[in-house]
């Protein structure tokens, strides 16, 4: 049991970084330029680690501690999720209830370190990340649910290991909107383009950013990882819905995960160059249209169940 | 081939709630060719596969209808009299939305007790198409321009033709119903190129002079 928790931990570490890599390198590639090294991401980690975190007076404990929980639990959560063919080393019925209010602890103690700083940019970020979150969970909520009636279980491992190949011909359509729903909401949890700007500095605008500008050292590099890992957790679901081919050969399904997973990132980095940032009041339209299609996709999921 | 007709289905309603969506008329003209081009191939997918010369009939006289002259029409009916492109709901975006979503639940629990006879119960035809319907008519109530209007109406009349498609062998007339709404509309766009209604069909007071207080981020 402990030594498949740390490996599935080791691979988690081990992978997030690379995807964040592949995105901003295919939007430098797309925009013409050579951009940083695929593993630019670990470099920064790296070098962040180095150095000592920098508190400002005002701060108390929660600003201190909320790199930590937010890593900590983006991690629990980590373990919910099938990675390629390691299964996930935790899984019960309902799991998917403590997967969306880990996220929601993550993002609890990441609005309560931003206030903590007294910064009003921070406490702007705050305010619509709390928003758009409020909209995305209930979009979540209502996807995981289509899926659970599809698979006959509450139960994540068995949502997105069930048996899809046939299920895509019987409910193909109502998988479509599940996964259009499930694509926007991963955009806007883990602050993508048409939602929000992961590579702007620019405070009348961005919302998780912003949210980091007083972090540094270490924190910031928990911060950075925490939300790379929560890139690998989105895709790791979004993924196996997708590309439901299973074969006996181990290697050649992870093979095809990494591929999807590597595809996956390709595609959000294109997106990213094909679209412009939406101007904030719209938004909640986009988020509103993702909640539309995961509550139809649930409706159509009922009907045909 | 059933998987391409529910596919259809889905996406056609797909289409009207992101018409609900769209704050420019020009993006929900094209939404609604998209929506009228998915529209015009579900003949093709119907009885099984097999394609009928009357099949294609139909199919391209929609495409060709719908997805281009209407659209094409409309385009010039907008640059003819320059109107300004963004739509004036009477309800914000957002909760058209939401209001959407909810007629959408309510078009299939009505359907749940309308059964067809000779139709399976898991078929999406029926409450898809009432679906388009009742979002239709949202975004003709919500909008108060007249040519958004016209478009909800349009809209009305692909959710018509799409239930009279999942009837389609026992009903043929009810497709000609439909290319003669077609007609109607074409003479209702002629009507607000002629009379030059650029704004509203009534002349109340001007929405735009009463001060609103504006959403504050």
């Amino acid at each position: 049991m402990i030594t498949t928790i740390l490996i599935h931990w080791l691979l988690t570490l081990l992978f997030a970084p690379f995807f964040i890599g592949v995105i901003t390198k295919v939007k430098a590639v797309i925009a013409g330029k050579i951009g940083p090294s695929l593993f630019q991401s670990y470099y920064d980690l790296a070098r962040l680690s180095q150095k000592r975190s920098v508190y400002s007076s005002g701060v108390t404990w929660v600003f201190r501690l909320a790199p930590m929980i937010v890593l900590a639990a983006v991690l629990m959560v980590s373990l919910m999720i099938p990675i390629g063919i390691f299964k996930a080393p935790v899984q019960f019925a309902g799991d998917i209830l403590v997967l969306v209010y880990l996220f929601a602890l993550v993002r609890f103690f990441m609005i309560a370190g931003s206030l903590d700083t007294g910064f009003s940019m921070e406490g702007m970020g705050a305010s619509r990340e709390a928003f758009f979150s409020c909209l995305t969970e209930v979009t979540l909520f209502m996807n995981l649910l289509a899926l659970g009636l599809l698979a006959h279980s509450i139960s994540l491992s068995e949502m997105i290991g069930a048996n899809y190949p046939v299920s895509w011909n019987l409910v193909g359509p109502s998988m479509l909107l599940i996964v259009a729903s499930l694509f926007i909401v991963l955009l806007a949890e883990n602050c993508r383009i048409p939602i929000d700007d992961p590579d702007t500095h620019l405070e009348l605008t961005m919302i998780h950013e912003v949210m980091l500008l007083e972090h540094s050292g270490v924190d910031l590099a928990f911060m950075m990882y925490a939300s790379a890992i929560k890139f690998l957790i989105f895709s790791s679901i979004l993924v196996p819905i997708i590309i439901p081919v299973k074969s006996l050969d181990p290697f050649i399904n992870l093979a095809i995960y990494l591929g999807g997973m590597t595809g996956l990132a390709v595609l959000v980095g294109c997106v990213e160059t094909s679209m412009a940032r939406l101007r904030l009041d719209r938004v909640r339209h986009l988020l509103l249209i993702s909640f539309a299609l995961a509550f139809f996709g649930l409706i159509v999921t009922w009907w045909r169940a | 081939m059933t998987t391409w007709i529910d596919a259809s289905c889905i996406l056609i309603v797909f289409f009207s709630l992101s018409i609900l969506a769209t704050y420019r008329i020009v993006g929900m003209i094209q939404i609604y060719a998209l929506q009228s081009f998915v529209l015009s191939l579900m003949p093709l997918f119907l009885h099984a596969g097999n394609v009928s010369s009357r099949d294609i009939v139909l199919s391209l006289g929609t495409m060709v209808l719908k997805a281009g002259v209407v659209p094409f029409i409309l385009f010039w009916a907008i640059r003819r009299i320059s109107m300004r492109s963004e739509i004036k709901p009477i309800i914000g975006l957002g909760s058209s939305i939401v209001c959407g979503a909810l007629l959408v639940a309510g078009a299939f629990w009505v359907s749940m007790s309308l059964r067809i006879p000779g139709k399976a119960a898991a078929d999406l035809g029926l409450p898809c198409s009432l679906a388009v319907l009742l979002l239709g008519f949202m975004i003709m109530v919500t909008r108060t321009r007249a040519v958004t209007q016209v478009l909800g109406y349009l809209i009305i009349e692909n959710g018509i033709f799409l239930f009279a498609l999942s009837l389609f062998d026992s009903m043929p007339t009810l497709i000609e119903m439909g290319i003669l709404l077609d007609i109607f509309v074409a003479v209702f766009i002629m009507a607000i190129v002629l009379n030059h209604i650029n704004e509203e069909f009534e002349q109340g007071p001007d929405p735009e002079k009463q001060v609103k207080p504006r959403e504050v981020f």
